[in-house]
Formats: structure tokens, sequence, C-alpha cells
């Protein structure tokens, strides 16, 4: 289980995470809502490994992630897909999906197997293989790097904005493609601004605003909140 | 036709020695997104190290060269430790001026140690090859070929091993390598110790064909900058097809016009480049 307990976040002398307390079931699909700056993608660099928090700790299976080595956090089964992907544009897919197992290059055979797995998660990428990324759509781009986080095998996925700029058609083919993974036994925490389709997957999900923790609750809960309709839901 | 096959060969063997030089710079800037102007330093002290070895430890020209190699590769790694790690956060001016105080750093050992005088090191195969008139040098030829089989290995590396893909992942994502679990660190000096060995290989190649001085860094230096700000600050490809045009500018410029020209020339096509593409030849337009 994901443990988060009073994490605080500061750059300088702004405070971007306040006092945050999160977990994340093992099996669950968590997400976390939010306007731009409210603090989701500094507490997913901070699952990452990639912030340092100035107070707080934050646990999966017991270990602790706030070390500030990233490399650690993916061998460890906490792997992220970055809000923007991140992606190596002049690398084929494939190159970039296998650099997702870096963690795993001493096991070939995992890594081949696992290669198979995402490529039947998202057939669209297989006839593009040896295409550079860069030359991708912005839907395949986004399965690229889904795919390049879970070739990490992750027990966690920390998934950033996976709709961001796409098409409705591709975003619900996204969405099938993180269900899917869940149900193969990833704990997944999802943030998003489009609350409507993340809901409609989540189990339960929780409201950041400032840096603080405003609202949580189960799926049903937050479908159902005034707030939530009239802030991410637009009804 | 016999004397534009003998430029020939002069041209392709100082666009090897270029290329060698110009790949490491160009590899350290896409990793580190620093100008490492120590890299002319590096090819220096590789000259110096070659000409040790040959005289004071009496090897061989190959186990010098390899020497020489492996010296500057770990002297590279430690500069990135001890040099351009503690700065990685500060200003990019300031690992700038480092850089610039380490190759004044090494210039001065090297002349306390040998002197400011020109060394000369002897051609593994002396003599000439006469192919139906147009002569080449024995040492020309090395030059070549020695030069296209270490940037075949290069080549490799990069592209057919998980190792040389961590190199150009970090240089077109360092954020994203970061977050599959690459160590930016280990890749740093990989890639520092490489650039390092890659200039003593050619400072060591062309060592028996110009003489070795302390200041051959500086002047290189100037050299291998153009040729990647011509073929693209980061870009492989950019730095190889930028190594051989200078150097054919050079060759034939300094041929064709006039010798005292060959310099200028170079720099001449170097800045009608830039005017066309400000990006250099091999970078996408940002």
């Amino acid at each position: 289980m994901l443990e988060v307990s009073r994490l605080s976040v500061n750059y300088g002398p702004f405070r971007a995470l306040h006092d945050v307390d999160l977990t994340v079931q093992e099996g669950e699909i968590v997400v976390l809502l939010g306007a731009n700056g409210a603090g989701k993608s500094t507490l997913f660099r901070t699952l990452s490994g990639m912030q340092r928090p100035s107070a707080g700790t934050a646990t999966w299976r017991g270990q602790p992630l706030t070390g500030g080595r990233p490399e650690y956090n993916v061998s460890h089964g906490v792997s992220q897909c970055p809000e923007g992907r991140l992606l190596f544009p002049d690398l084929s897919v494939e190159k970039n999906l296998r650099l997702g197992a870096f963690v795993h290059r001493r096991d070939a055979a995992g890594t081949a197997r696992e290669l198979e797995r995402v490529y039947s998660l998202f057939p669209d990428l297989v006839g593009k293989r040896n295409a550079p990324a860069g030359s991708l759509s912005g839907g395949q781009q986004q399965m690229v790097a889904i795919a390049r986080s879970l070739m990490a095998r992750p027990q966690l996925l920390l998934l950033d904005e996976p709709s961001l700029g796409l098409a409705p058609m591709v975003v619900e083919q996204v969405f099938q493609a993180v269900q899917r993974v869940n149900e193969a036994g990833v704990s997944v925490l999802l943030a998003e601004q489009n609350a409507f389709a993340a809901l409609g997957i989540a189990h339960r999900g929780y409201v950041l605003e400032g840096g603080r923790v405003s609202l949580q609750g189960s799926q049903q809960a937050l479908l159902g909140d005034d707030r939530v309709r009239s802030a991410y839901l637009g009804v | 036709m016999t004397i534009l096959f003998q430029q020939l060969s002069n041209a392709l063997a100082l666009g090897g020695v270029y290329a060698l030089v110009a790949l490491g710079l160009t590899l350290v800037y896409g990793v580190m997104r620093v100008p490492n102007f120590a890299h002319g330093g590096l090819y220096m002290l590789g000259a110096y190290f070659a000409y040790a070895a040959l005289n004071s430890l009496g090897v061989g020209y190959v186990p010098a060269l390899i020497l020489a190699a492996v010296a500057v590769a770990g002297l590279a790694a430690l500069l990135e430790r001890l040099v351009f790690y503690p700065l990685r956060n500060a200003p990019h001016v300031h690992a700038m001026i480092a850089a610039i105080g380490v190759l004044f750093f090494f210039e001065a050992v090297v002349q306390l140690i040998w002197g400011a005088d020109f060394k000369q090191i002897a051609e593994p195969v002396p003599g000439i090859l006469n192919l139906g008139g147009v002569v080449i040098t024995w040492q020309r030829l090395i030059v070549i070929a020695a030069s296209v089989l270490v940037m075949l290995g290069l080549n490799f590396f990069l592209k057919r091993t998980l190792t040389g893909a961590t190199i150009e992942a970090m240089s077109q994502n360092r954020e994203g390598a970061r977050l599959v679990g690459i160590n930016v660190n280990r890749v740093g000096m990989l890639t520092f110790a490489i650039s390092g060995a890659l200039a003593a290989v050619a400072a060591a190649l062309i060592a028996p064909i110009v003489s070795v001085a302390p200041s051959m860094g500086e002047v290189m230096n100037l050299k291998v900058f153009a040729i990647i700000i011509l073929g693209g600050m980061g870009s492989v490809p950019g730095a190889i097809v930028g190594a051989f045009l200078l150097a054919f500018a050079e060759v034939f410029g300094g041929f064709y016009i006039n010798l005292d020209f060959a310099d200028v020339i170079g720099f001449a096509a170097l800045v009608i480049v830039l005017a066309i593409r400000p990006q250099g030849l091999f970078r996408r337009g940002t």
C-alpha cells in the first residue's frame, strides 16, 4: 500500500504541498483531481523520487520513496508515466520501451515477455516499433509513455494527466488500457483534469486544492458531490 | 589528378582526427548541456601521454595509444566528478569558466613536466605508399583506417547496446531518463570518459604527422567547437559531417587558394552555413 503522511514540499519560499495525507490500497485505482497548479505534479514528482519533500513521509509497501533517487523508487515497484510524456523522441518506440525496463537490464527474458505484454495492450504500437517516438501522433506517444512506464514492471503506477491534449476517442482507449493494467494487479494513482473519465474507472479519489487535500471519498461520493460537480465535471 | 587524390587523403586523415575529437565534445554537450572548454586540453594530454609512454616506458606505438586513451578517459571521468558535478546546479557560465581554468591548468602542468618546446613522435610505420603515382604516407592511411574503425565502434556502442542507449536517452530527455531509473551521474562520468578516450586516440594518431606542443589543445578547441556548432550542438552525425567539411575546406582551400588562408576558409564556411541554418546542419530548429 502507498502511504503518504503529512507530506509537504517547498520550492524556495513557495509551499507547493501542505500536509498531504493519502493512501492507495493494493489493487486500487485512485484518482487525484485538481486544477492546474494544485500540486498534483509536485506530489507525483515527490513519489517518483525526482523531488525531495521538506517534511512528511511517503512509503510503498514500507519502502521509503523520499530518498531523492528515482532509480531506487523504480526498482522498488513505483513507476511514473509523467505529464508531457518525456519520451526519447529520436529513439525508436521499441528502444524507448527497452529503456523503460532499464532497472531490469539483467533480465532479458523478463523484458522480452513484458514487451509482448505491452504490445498486446497497445496493438497500435506494433506497426510503429521501429519509428522514432517523436514521429507518432499525440495519442500514440501517450501509449508509448504508458507502455514505457509499464516496462519497469510496477506494482504502483503513477499516471500524470494521461488524457492531456488527446481526442475523446483516444482518451477512452487510454483509460481502457489503464483499467486492464489495474485488473492485472497494478495499483494506480491517476492525476486528471478530465474528472469525468477518471472517476469512471476509479475506486476512490482525492481533490487537491492549493496544495492541500480538500476532499476525499469513494467514486460515488465524489460523483455526487456538488463541489466536484461544479468545479470538475461542469454540471 | 594525382594531386587531387593526395589532397583527398590529407583531408580524410584530418577529417578523421577532427571527427574523433568533435564526437567526444558533442556527446558531452548532449548529456551535460555544458560546453567542455577543457576538451582540447584532454586532446593535448593524450598526445603527451602517448609521447611519454613511447619514450619513458618504451612501449610500442599501439600500446602507447591505448595507454594514453585509458589514462585520459580516467582523467576525464575525474574531471566530471571534481569540476562539473559540483557545479551541476550553478549557472552554466560557472562550469564554462571552470573548464577554461582546467584547460590552462593542463597546459601549465605539461609545460612544467615536458617543457614548452615541440616534441616529435616517430611514425610507427615509416615511409610512403605509392598507388599508381598517388603518394600517401603510411601514417595517413593508419589515421584514416583507425578513425573510421573507432567511429564504427562508437556507433555500434551507441546504437546497439543498452548502455549506449542511456547516453542518447539522457541527451534527448534528461528527466525522462531519470524517471526510468537511469543513474545520470554514472552516464555523465561514462560520457566524459568516452570523450577523453576519443580525444586521446585522435591525438596519438595525428602526433607522428604534426608536432606535439602544449598549445595544440587550444588550436584544436577552436576547430572542434566550430565543427559541433556547424553540425548542431549534441548531434553525432553533425559532428562527423562537420569535421569532414572543415577538413576539406581547409585542405582544398589551402591548396587551391593559399595555404595561409586554410584556417580562414574553414571559418568562412562556418559563418556562411550558420547564416543560413543558425541551429546547425543536423539540429531541428527550435
